[in-house]
């Protein structure tokens, strides 16, 4: 009901859960059924030392599909898609601003997806935006290395882009087995068999390089330093695109990292 | 020779062609290897800044031709090689495993005849196609003089097919690549044209795709030839037009050969002009822009000082300010500062409320620029600022980024613009407060 009395005010407290989605969820539930705003919600471990109270919000499966239900039938399917999403983006608070997203959404309706000039809507769009681009570009920056016909690739996004690049990679590599290790999440996308699943592993060591392998990073070497031209040396337009925090996983300019 | 050395060179032979784009097309993957992104994916960027996308090389390096401006010619002292079929296909499958690159882009120099030489790259590309059974983006470029049913069955294999139109005007062609013609250029592009629009027909395998799919594109060289900016987007917007081409590109020459008919060796490469070209290109392509609204007979230069847009609006200052919460889709277009994305947006957004300042920043808008040219809830009547500030924010940063020698390309010698040269002032500061008072005078 717009200009009806607002759902939450804010309070003193800052809300722990357990870092997962459902746990969220819950977050939600327990803003919208104390008519309170938080401080911030912050999984469990997380917490930095503070004067405000805490309150621990307990993961409740039942809750949880509660309030996920809520969003399509109050809001809009859209507005499921953005929060899901940015649960997976590196939003600094990204749980404040999304529970501030969806007690505006359930006043106003649908009509929030639209309102692209709000605070609250864009720094959701934006971050989402963020994700969506740097699984763009992680499309590309991947290498994979062969190790006896299994492909491994490591990779440090700031988002974690593996869902969404997961669909790129196995139509393009439907045929074998590969799997793309997110050191920054502790996560790996792995495929064999035409199946996936993503894994949270502790570590994973990759082998050493064949001769084959080391003799295809060369020849790619070669041909990257051969294609530029050195007329139109421009290393400020390669950082902009290529942003630096990339090359360390990149097989012909992480040498260039050390210099 | 080993492969090393072979890619080296025909690496180093095809540097020069500007398109490494792997967009126009989206195939799922499923069958064999690989799949297609119709926005394209750029898997690295060189140390010119420039996109990688493809397996850019020449099928080979020989080439009975002697066009004047390229280190290939006949006439060159350059070490000659070329791939096998087989070897250029393995080392693409290789290379796409591993995630480097997202195809082929294949061009040549012509062994023997152009028959024979397109007869080698359709080797390799069926290789690629049948025996590897890849699916990712192939791009292969004609060569005038190849026989029409060639051309045709390099356009079933590949995704995009382009040809080179090399130069901005007939006269220039005949004089610096002699054995190219307009009609050997303009024939199979016209066949490609018409190859692409009846594409769905021509499908010839079950898992085939269409014949170049991803359509046709094609590139001339900038600055080896006296063509002036507004002879060159008049070509494209009329290479648009009538051969349905998706891209033109533009390559700044660099001077790579001392001949008298060319610049000399020492000429820096015209980036900015370049620059503005894709500026220009992409107003027309995106903005519905005509080419006679960017440039004219009077102004047949680029402002080196504006980007083409700006340029655009302060020419046309009296249809400005313009109500962003009122005015059609195609005016917003219009504001420097607003593009496409937030144009969208803000038609989206206004739907729901008035919007002011602040909503337009969030929505994306650039309002360093757009502020002088809009009417929004909180400005009701427009800025109402002097000419010499609205200038001011206008001024292309990056201007300056490309070297004091670009500057002098439009100085007041070609009857441009008399703007001063980086050379005349002490300080970028300087040179642009000059621009900026210089190009207020002029409204």
């Amino acid at each position: 009901m717009p200009g009806g009395k607002p759902l939450a005010e804010p309070c003193d407290v800052i809300y722990i859960y357990d870092g997962s989605f459902e746990g969220f969820l819950c977050c939600v539930h327990e803003s919208v059924y104390s008519r309170e705003l938080p401080q911030s919600i912050v999984p469990e471990g997380e917490l930095e030392p503070t004067l405000f109270g805490q309150r621990r919000i307990e993961t409740d499966s039942e809750k949880a599909r509660k309030v996920y239900a809520s969003i399509p039938a109050k809001i809009s399917k859209e507005a499921l898609g953005l929060v899901r999403n940015i649960f997976l983006s590196c939003l600094k608070d990204k749980e404040l601003a999304t529970l501030r997203f969806l007690l505006k959404g359930y006043r106003i309706g649908a009509g929030i997806m639209q309102m692209l000039g709000e605070a609250d809507v864009a720094v959701l769009l934006k971050a989402e935006r963020h994700v969506m681009h740097e699984s763009h570009l992680l499309k590309g920056f991947i290498r994979f290395s062969d190790y006896d016909g299994f492909l491994a690739a490591a990779i440090t996004p700031k988002n974690f882009v593996l869902p969404f690049i997961a669909s790129h990679f196995i139509e393009r590599f439907s045929g074998e087995k590969f799997m793309i290790y997110d050191k920054a999440h502790q996560a790996a996308l792995v495929y064999r068999d035409r199946k996936y699943e993503i894994i949270r592993p502790e570590h994973i060591e990759f082998p050493q390089a064949s001769e084959t392998e080391e003799k295809y990073r060369e020849l790619w070497k070669r041909f990257y330093d051969t294609i530029a031209i050195d007329a139109r040396y421009n290393p400020k337009c390669r950082m902009s695109h290529m942003p630096k925090r990339y090359w360390e996983n990149m097989t012909e300019v992480k040498e260039l990292l050390k210099q | 020779m080993d492969i090393m050395q072979k890619l080296t060179i025909l690496a180093d032979g095809a540097k020069y062609d500007a398109a490494c784009t792997s967009s126009g097309v989206g195939r799922a993957g499923g069958q064999g290897i690989g799949n297609t992104a119709a926005g394209g994916i750029c898997h690295s960027f060189s140390a010119d800044g420039r996109c990688i996308s493809l397996l850019k090389v020449l099928m080979t390096n020989y080439c009975v031709y002697d066009c004047k401006y390229c280190p290939n010619r006949s006439g060159s002292d350059v070490p000659r090689t070329a791939f096998t079929p087989q070897e250029l296909a393995d080392l693409t499958i290789e290379f796409y495993r591993r995630n480097y690159i997202e195809g082929l882009f294949l061009s040549s120099g012509i062994l023997k005849t152009p028959d024979y030489t397109t007869e080698q790259m359709i080797k390799a590309l069926e290789f690629l196609r049948y025996k590897h059974n890849f699916w990712g983006y192939i791009h292969a470029k004609t060569i005038p003089g190849t026989s029409p049913d060639l051309v045709y069955r390099m356009g079933l294999l590949a995704d995009r097919i382009s040809v080179n139109i090399e130069l901005p005007s007939e006269a220039s062609l005949q004089k610096l690549a002699p054995n190219k013609t307009k009609q050997s250029i303009l024939a199979p592009m016209a066949q490609i044209a018409g190859g692409v629009e009846s594409g769905k027909e021509l499908v010839r395998y079950k898992n085939a795709p269409r014949f170049a799919a991803a359509g046709q594109a094609t590139q001339m060289i900038i600055g080896a030839s006296p063509e002036s900016d507004y002879q060159i987007i008049r070509l494209a917007s009329g290479l648009y037009r009538r051969y349905s081409l998706r891209r033109v590109f533009y390559s700044a020459y660099i001077p790579a050969v001392e001949d008298t008919l060319l610049p000399s060796v020492d000429t820096k490469p015209p980036l900015l002009r370049e620059h503005r070209l894709y500026q220009a290109d992409f107003l027309m392509r995106q903005y519905h822009f005509d080419p006679e609204e960017i440039l004219s007979e009077e102004m047949p230069n680029f402002n080196p000082y504006l980007d083409p847009k700006c340029n655009w609006a302060i020419n046309n200052i009296e249809r400005f300010p313009i109500d962003v919460n009122r005015a059609p889709h195609e005016e917003l277009l219009r504001v420097p500062g607003i593009g496409p994305t937030s144009a969208g947006r803000i038609v989206t957004a206004r739907k729901t409320g008035s919007l002011g300042l602040a909503e337009l920043k969030r929505i994306g808008v650039v309002l360093k620029r757009a502020k002088y040219f809009i009417i929004a809830k909180d400005q009701p009547a427009g800025l109402r600022a002097g000419k010499e500030s609205t200038v001011r924010a206008l001024i292309d940063p990056g201007v300056f980024s490309f070297g004091t020698e670009q500057m002098s390309l439009f100085g007041p010698a070609g009857g441009r613009l008399a703007l001063p040269g980086a050379k005349d002032v002490s300080s970028i500061a300087e040179a642009a407060e000059e621009a900026v008072l210089c190009l207020a005078a002029n409204l």
